[in-house]
């Protein structure tokens, strides 16, 4: 029992992150496209923008990392 | 690597002017600066002639032109750039009038184009309409001598048609027939057949009825029905092969002038930039003076090339960088073949400003190693370099090119890593008992070991960011830089005597000493942002700790990448058909490849740009623009 809820909560951990992560690439990547066709030189500034929330969902892997390691 | 560059003033007696704009243009070497930009400068910009502002007018127009014809041409021809033509055989007028003369033949073309197809639109519509009514004409109509009128009118006009026709009857003395005929659900076809000789009338009488007649074009108006129909179709056949025709001749001139068309329209633009080159220089009375920036190896050909033209005529000097122009000095980078790709990449992001480390070297150590790390797997390797070689084959140019390049040399670390992590084709190797080097990664027990692996490559990338970003502050004698730096890196320091310690890697005196690194570590950063430093300078070293989880996506990439493979290969396993689990196995396969080169190529960036680029990089200079020509030509206005 203990496991399953190990489980579930390590999915919680990296499934919310990712979500969250997706949420802000959404809003960000659908701008950035935006502004990459007015401005194609912006590609470099775009690309930082895009992948600044993906740390969130990486922080969401260590945490479920972490869980299922002290198992 | 940044290439050291001199500011320069050319000055001379204006007479030189004329001569001096085109060797300039020619050499290549000199980047002219505007002069209505430079503050503080006491000569009077250049006033142009009213020659040469008609002159600039002309050029746009031409360039327009030719613009135009491109267009025009690409949806007949693909573009391309064989032609044996040198541009040394055209002059601007020659240019000029082979452009008119396209553009006059063009727009025939076009013209007569659109003439044929409103014709074809407007004859569909009248076969249409006869084809509905020819069945019901009687055999009267088709006799010689008799004209017919026809009409389509909706149903419950039926009525007031009859009527009417019975006036006609009166009107011709009985030698009018009319059939109507059932064409639609609510659409009747009305034929009329009179003696041709009281065609006025009948028209006349139609018309003051406001009856409207189904009117074919003049030359059908005294044909019966069949015949009209027969030569309608005629003419939209007619239509059709001169459109061919038309557009057959367009994708011969296509041919022949696209790439001819190329090189006029850089020929004119080089023509453009001599014009405006005018604008950025400074007069008096009766001199000259251009200022520019060069780079510092090409300073003394430049000032050769000048002296053999104009003897001691006209001057060439360097002058002092003003402060106020330190960050406008143009930077121009010089790298290897193989470091290109990456140079590119470092100029996606910004142009590196001049004075600082260019860091396209150091991408391009790390950028195929973080990318091996995260893909390490020796089958994956080997497709990814082979995919690379074919595709980079073919592409040539741009950022598809860059990253074929990337990816081959990632591919040898991918198979280096693959080796180390014993993977080949996910679990493959392990199934024909080829054991890994160093750790499974599709052990569970291997997790610890992989996170604590990508969280020491990022301390070590991070840390060695650091110490560039201190020996630029150095450099440039940025003070609180420094402090800020050099703070962060003794905390780092800090924190990694402390882990150690309480891990037991070092000796328990070490708790102390890491606590107290980490201290001076703070307080340095606190320093470095003065008065506020005492609130941000905590909260910045919490997101450099961020900034080292960040790597840890080398490691959650390298799991996702190979638990898929693992997938594959079970799943294919599981298919009691060996090819149907081969197959199976192959899909799953290619698709983890093709996401391995996706996501790998662009994290591995984005560890360069967010984490790696922040403790040094700053960039943000404009790149080095010679006043040079597109295309080496006699040009002549």
């Amino acid at each position: 029992m203990e496991n399953a809820i190990i489980a579930v909560a390590a999915a919680f951990s990296i499934g919310v992150t990712a979500i969250a992560t997706s949420l802000a690439q959404r809003a960000i990547g659908s701008a950035g496209v935006g502004a990459m066709a007015e401005k194609p030189e912006l590609v470099g500034s775009i690309i930082i923008l895009v992948a600044i929330p993906e740390t969130l969902v990486i922080l969401g892997f260590a945490v479920a990392a972490i869980m299922l390691m002290g198992q | 690597m940044i290439v050291k560059m001199s500011r320069v003033e050319i000055i001379g007696l204006k007479k030189y002017l004329e001569r001096i704009i085109p060797l300039l243009h020619t050499s290549g070497y000199l980047q002219i600066d505007d002069i209505r930009e430079i503050p503080d400068v006491v000569i009077q910009p250049f006033t142009p002639t009213v020659g040469m502002q008609e002159e600039r007018e002309e050029i746009n127009l031409l360039i327009a032109n030719i613009n135009g014809l491109f267009e025009t041409f690409s949806v007949y021809h693909n573009e391309t750039n064989n032609t044996d033509a040198r541009a040394d055989d055209f002059t601007f007028y020659s240019i000029k009038n082979n452009v008119a003369d396209i553009t006059a033949q063009v727009q025939y073309y076009n013209a007569r184009k659109k003439t044929l197809q409103d014709e074809l639109i407007s004859h569909s519509k009248y076969i249409e309409m006869l084809n509905i009514i020819s069945p019901f004409l009687p055999e009267s109509s088709k006799k010689s001598g008799n004209a017919t009128i026809r009409a389509l009118i909706h149903s419950s006009q039926a009525r007031a048609m009859t009527l009417l026709a019975n006036q006609l009857k009166l009107l011709t003395h009985g030698k009018f027939e009319m059939i109507s005929a059932k064409v639609g659900e609510e659409t009747n076809a009305i034929i009329g057949i009179f003696p041709l000789e009281l065609v006025s009338q009948v028209d006349g009488f139609m018309k003051n009825e406001k009856v409207t007649q189904l009117t074919l074009p003049e030359e059908y108006t005294y044909l019966s029905t069949d015949e009209a129909l027969q030569h309608i179709k005629k003419k939209v056949e007619l239509n059709h092969e001169e459109l061919d025709k038309i557009d057959e001749s367009m994708q011969r001139m296509a041919a022949k002038w696209m790439p001819l068309l190329k090189i006029w329209q850089l020929i004119c633009k080089d023509k453009l930039d001599e014009n405006e080159a005018y604008l950025k220089i400074g007069e008096t009375e009766f001199t000259f003076t251009i200022f520019g920036w060069i780079p510092k190896d090409d300073l003394k050909t430049l000032e050769d090339v000048l002296r053999k033209e104009f003897s001691k005529e006209v001057s060439l000097n360097e002058i002092d960088v003003p402060k106020e122009l330190q960050s406008r000095i143009p930077v121009k980078t010089i790298n290897p073949k193989a470091i290109e790709p990456y140079e590119h990449f470092v100029k996606m992001r910004a142009i590196p400003s001049y004075g600082d480390i260019d860091p396209s070297e150091l991408i391009a150590v790390f950028m195929p190693i973080f990318f091996g790390l995260m893909v390490g797997d020796v089958g994956y390797g080997i497709v990814i370099m082979i995919a690379a070689l074919l595709l980079g084959k073919k592409v040539k140019k741009g950022l598809l090119a860059d990253i074929m390049r990337f990816l081959r040399i990632g591919s040898i670390w991918t198979i280096v890593f693959g080796v180390l992590y014993g993977e080949y084709f996910g679990t493959l190797g392990e199934k024909l008992g080829i054991m890994p080097l160093w750790l499974s990664r599709s052990e569970p027990e291997s997790m610890f070991t992989l996170l604590i692996m990508a969280i020491a490559v990022g301390v070590a990338h991070i840390m060695f960011g650091l110490l560039i970003g201190a020996w630029n502050a150095w450099i440039h004698k940025a003070q609180n830089k420094l402090l800020e730096r050099i703070g962060f890196f003794v905390g780092i320091l800090g924190i990694l005597f402390l882990v150690g310690s309480l891990t037991s890697y070092l000796p328990g005196g070490f708790t102390i000493l890491g606590w107290g690194v980490l201290a001076i570590g703070l307080i340095t950063l606190a320093i470095s942002m003065g008065k506020s430093g005492i609130f941000l300078g905590p909260i910045e070293f919490v997101g450099l700790i961020g900034s080292i989880f960040s790597y840890l996506r080398i490691a959650a990439l390298g799991l996702a990448s190979v638990y898929l493979a693992k997938v594959a290969n079970e799943l294919g396993g599981m298919i009691p058909s060996v090819v149907g689990g081969v197959l199976i196995a192959v899909l799953i396969h290619a698709l983890n490849i093709v996401m391995a080169v996706i996501s790998p190529t662009i994290q591995a960036l984005r560890l360069q740009y967010v984490e790696f680029f922040q403790r040094f990089y700053k960039g943000g200079h404009s790149p080095f623009q010679p006043f040079k020509k597109r295309v080496y030509t006699k040009v002549e206005l």
